[in-house]
């Protein structure tokens, strides 16, 4: 056995199992380049639960708790235009969504239904709120790539906004 | 239609079973309430160190480290101020103990000579009827006298409990978070949402009541005890020790130090200026509690209208005692902040 080996080992003893929510959890923009110890500490706030097919995730207008990611299945998102259910997207494995649920509890805009049985892991707010008090310097962390999220996403809308004026 | 018809049966099946549950858990609960007060206890203590555990951990420390350290640090401070503080109030509760018997025949003197007053004064009242009531109301509050002094009892009691409030506290504070987590996964995906939110409003209700009232009483507790020692009032440790207990319940707490004070005073000496003093140290007191202490301590805490905190408190009182008590208002606002989210989150959103 080489001795970087032996040094993983070792370090994986002391750290604790990886499990399969951290590989996850790395691949989220909001928690990208966080260290292991970080992850570790936002692994301890995800709850993990199976939709079944057509089962609901959250209705429209329901005031948001919290975000998903899909660990593995396929959602769909609809929203109610002209008293008529429209498709807006579908997500698969290792995508997330209701993320600006994290910060308040503004009525979702949009309803999320399994297609297929699915596996999620759910990231609340109230627990996220705990986490930040708790940890501040991962909480400034966290933040920080969550504005980054929306800025991103408001200059998308104010672009789309200005393509529409033309 | 049927189907409609059916469904909305069945939802109302639903929440009656749910009502009929709580119900039953409630009443279990009050039939075993005795065997509850170590664990409430437990709670209080891990609601109290909780943030405490949180903050070390967020600066690295290991949790359980974290939990052990702040319970050894916790049994440390205990044992210094039971060194400090335990023999001037023994010495004082023994005192009050010896002179139980005499404080009686005072109230009993004083008692009799207001009877006679009355009786002489209001025809209306026939002559021995009053005092032979009163007479048996004395004797059962001397029989009642017996028990204060024995606090020897009530340490036994502590001793049992603390073999199992400190394990409770270990775990709770070590793998807390993990129970919830693991409770909050039996609820269905439908709720999950609405209860997630639920549980951490009463959480945060609750642990920011009880850490708030225990801070605020332990300082009530200690400037009593420094004010009433300065200014020479007898008894200065145990009274002080008394106004910072009754403290932790609302309104009716501090009225009841005020009027055990006076009381103790008056059937003790009986001196104008121990009483001028003692009332001048009490409300300088209860002026630094409401206005520093109190709302830094409290300033999380929750806001209820004063009438409906003497209501729950008495209530609280007549099911649990001096714990009944404490837990009554954050378990009230927990019930309120129940129906508020449940209505929000199920009802008005149509997702029950």
């Amino acid at each position: 056995m080489s001795k970087k080996r032996i040094s993983n080992v070792i370090l994986q003893k002391i750290r604790g199992k990886e499990g399969d929510i951290l590989p996850v959890l790395r691949t989220i923009p909001i928690f990208e380049g966080l260290g292991f110890n970080d992850l570790k500490k936002i692994e301890l706030i995800v709850h993990k639960r199976t939709f079944m097919p057509d089962e609901v995730i959250f209705y429209e207008r329901q005031p948001g708790a919290g975000m998903y990611i899909i660990k593995r299945g396929l959602i769909k998102l609809t929203k109610t235009v002209n008293e008529e259910r429209v498709k807006i997207s579908e997500l698969k494995d290792g995508e997330f969504f209701g993320e600006m649920s994290l910060l308040d509890d503004y009525p979702r805009s949009a309803e999320a239904t399994a297609v297929e049985k699915t596996e999620a892991l759910g990231i609340f707010r109230p627990d996220l709120f705990d986490l930040i008090e708790s940890n501040p310097k991962l909480g400034y962390k966290i933040l920080l790539r969550l504005s980054k999220r929306l800025a991103s996403r408001l200059r998308e809308t104010t672009e789309m906004k200005l393509k529409e004026i033309g | 239609m049927e189907t409609t018809d059916f469904k909305k049966a069945w939802k109302t099946f639903e929440i009656i079973a749910l009502i009929f549950i709580l119900l039953s858990i409630l009443l279990i609960l009050y039939f075993v309430r005795e065997l509850l007060t170590p664990f409430i206890i437990a709670f209080v203590i891990v609601f109290f160190l909780n943030p405490i555990v949180d903050y070390m951990e967020g600066e690295g420390i290991n949790r359980t480290l974290a939990v052990v350290t702040l319970i050894i640090l916790g049994v440390f401070v205990l044992l210094i101020i039971w060194k400090l503080i335990w023999p001037t109030l023994q010495g004082e509760v023994n005192n009050f103990k010896d002179n139980a018997p005499v404080y009686i025949d005072r109230i009993q003197a004083g008692l009799n000579r207001t009877i006679d007053l009355l009786e002489k004064n209001i025809s209306i009242i026939p002559k021995g009827t009053l005092g032979k009531a009163l007479q048996q109301k004395i004797n059962g509050f001397s029989s009642g006298m017996g028990d204060v002094g024995s606090l020897i009892k009530i340490v036994k009691g502590l001793m049992t409990a603390l073999i199992i409030i400190p394990f409770v506290v270990f775990f709770l504070l070590k793998d807390g978070r993990k129970i919830k987590k693991m409770l909050i996964a039996y609820v269905p995906n439908k709720y999950f949402e609405t209860f997630l939110v639920l549980f951490h409003k009463i959480d945060q209700q609750i642990s920011n009541y009880i850490r708030g009232q225990l801070i605020d009483s332990f300082i009530v507790g200690l400037l009593a005890i420094i004010g009433l020692y300065l200014s020479g009032v007898k008894y200065s440790f145990f009274m002080g020790a008394v106004l910072g207990i009754v403290n932790i319940i609302p309104f009716i707490g501090p009225l009841t130090g005020l009027v055990f004070g006076i009381l103790l005073i008056l059937i003790d000496t009986g001196s104008t200026v121990h009483l001028i003093k003692f009332i001048g140290v009490y409300f300088c007191i209860r002026m630094l509690d409401d206005i520093i202490v109190s709302p830094l301590a409290l300033s999380r805490s929750v806001h209820v209208h004063t009438l409906m905190v003497i209501i729950v408190i008495m209530l609280g009182g007549f099911l649990h005692g001096i714990l009944g008590m404490l837990l009554a208002v954050p378990l009230y606002c927990s019930i309120k902040v129940t129906f508020q989210t449940l209505y929000k989150g199920l009802i008005e959103y149509g997702n029950w």
